[in-house]
């Protein structure tokens, strides 16, 4: 028997160990869930000693006598102590440091979230798809003002936007049963195709 | 006891014997497959047309960066294929990256399918920058804008890259000006904050059908240049490069042409005649596809009928 067959078979049986949830929880589908979650932390812990450790913190200091590295190593050593009460509250200081990324991003994200989408509402409105656009965005975003009571012609205006929400909830439902389905077309792709050779 | 109708019925089934019923729905098209149009929209066009654009050039180069895990990958990983065997056919310079420790098998693992049936060599057609700690991932990102060997420095193999053949007229964003990422989460966002709004890079997006709505207004607005959603963008992809990349001449030899939308239109190519199921492995997921959406909206309309029956009945009652 190839490895490839011993390792498909391994995985099949562990994939029917997880559908077995389907029917009801039961022994196996717990022992494949544990083995999951063990092994993809037995993967990622070595990785990122190897990846993250290594050429970041023991490199630098052991072998290139970078001594100034020790600083922000022990810094990042205080997120330790969340795992103790008294002194949890040393682990914000390393995070006061991680909090500067926000900073850069505040600027940046307003430029593509923000400003570049709005520009990009203000098309000349010569065809259907930017007329929908700016009838979308206007009523909308007059939805979600809630100075004023959603009454009369300012109502009708606003139900306006509900329908434009409904039709993105819908847009995002469906994509969502696609990827739902895709995912157990994938599983059992590799059922019927690699494990049992079913599919030509 | 009031009898209960068929409607009453269907609303205290089981839901395992719905299970079995999507089950069937699944494995039966899968087995006798049969060949369901794949129309290619524009977004998925875009990203072939782009990649295509830097065929044979030593100067331009693609990152693919990799940002999920095995759970998603039924849907990313036929188009990380698609994508991977295109450059390989067309010799675009493919670099690959990862912030996930889980993503790193992926990444190798989809390298290794699409290489298995090309002459191509790591250092010099493509290249690995391996997996980098996520807490490096702005860094890294940022400083590819001015110097990727600075930025990344080493390949997943500890050499360093400014030696390396592929790397030598691509210094930075200018260069590797188009960046896909493959995602089942946000990621891509972090693409166009950064990369995008800073560097003026071309950023496309390989993404899970769930995240696809979420991202159609950067799409709108130009900030995405292309996306492939879900398992529907990988075998649209997959169909472009059959049709274009890996086109034979009539004495069998490769002839790619040109992107027309009008050969789209024309071609038609039969699954079966595809000997590799790893280049079709998106197109006979969408058979299966299309008859899972066929029998949820069957049942979506009996439920929402049941529902009427049963609050009519409620209201006679009543």
């Amino acid at each position: 028997m190839s490895f490839e067959a011993i390792s498909n078979f391994v995985a099949a049986i562990l994939t029917l160990f997880i559908f077995s949830f389907l029917y009801k929880d039961n022994p196996f589908y717990k022992f494949a869930e544990a083995l999951f979650i063990g092994v993809s932390m037995g993967y990622a812990i070595p990785l990122v000693y190897e990846n993250a450790f290594m050429p970041f913190v023991y490199t630098p200091i052991f072998v290139e006598h970078k001594f100034i590295i020790i600083i922000p190593a022990l810094m990042g050593s205080l997120y330790i102590f969340r795992f103790t009460k008294n002194l949890s509250w040393l682990s914000r200081y390393p995070i006061v440091f991680g909090m500067a990324i926000v900073g850069m991003g505040v600027p940046m994200s307003i430029h593509s979230s923000v400003l570049v989408q709005m520009r990009s509402a203000m098309l000349p409105m010569d065809n259907i798809n930017t007329i929908i656009i700016f009838i979308g965005t206007v009523t909308i975003l007059l939805y979600f003002f809630f100075s004023k009571a959603h009454r009369g012609f300012y109502g009708k205006v606003t139900n306006v936007g509900v329908w434009f929400l409904m039709v993105g909830f819908g847009a995002s439902f469906g994509y969502t049963v696609m990827a739902r389905i895709s995912l157990l077309i994938g599983r059992i792709q590799f059922l019927v195709g690699d494990w049992l050779g079913l599919i030509k | 006891m009031a009898k209960l109708n068929v409607f009453d019925r269907m609303q205290k089934l089981d839901r395992r014997w719905i299970y079995l019923v999507v089950a069937l729905a699944i494995i039966l098209p899968l087995i006798i497959p049969f060949n369901s149009k794949t129309y290619v929209t524009e977004p998925t066009e875009n990203v072939y047309k782009k990649i295509d654009s830097y065929a044979g050039r030593t100067d331009r180069a693609i990152l693919m960066c990799f940002s999920h895990d095995a759970s998603t990958m039924a849907e990313l990983f036929p188009m990380e294929v698609a994508i991977l065997r295109h450059c390989f056919e067309r010799k675009v310079r493919v670099l690959t990256i990862c912030f996930m420790p889980a993503a790193k098998p992926l990444m190798d693992y989809a390298i290794n399918t699409a290489k298995e049936d090309y002459d191509v060599q790591s250092g010099v057609d493509y290249l690995s920058f391996g997996y980098k700690p996520y807490s490096l991932f702005l860094i890294t990102l940022l400083g590819m804008g001015d110097d990727i060997a600075e930025a990344v420095e080493t390949d997943d193999q500890g050499r360093k890259i400014e030696n390396l053949e592929i790397m030598k007229e691509i210094t930075n964003y200018n260069e590797m000006n188009l960046v896909i990422d493959f995602a089942a989460s946000a990621a891509v966002y972090s693409w166009i904050v950064y990369a995008r709004a800073r560097f003026g890079v071309n950023v496309a997006a390989g993404i899970t059908a769930v995240m696809a709505a979420d991202n159609y207004p950067y799409l709108q607005s130009g900030q995405l240049i292309g996306m492939l959603s879900g398992l529907k963008g990988a075998a649209e992809y997959e169909k472009l490069v059959d049709i274009f990349a890996m086109n034979k001449d009539e004495y069998g030899n490769p002839d790619p042409r040109e992107f027309s939308k009008e050969i789209i239109k024309e071609s038609w190519i039969k699954l079966s005649d595809i000997e590799n199921r790893k280049y079709k492995t998106a197109r006979i997921g969408m058979n299966a596809q299309t008859v899972a959406h066929v029998m949820i909206i069957v049942f979506i309309i009996i439920g929402n009928i049941g529902y009427f029956v049963s609050k009519n009945k409620e209201n006679h009652i009543g």
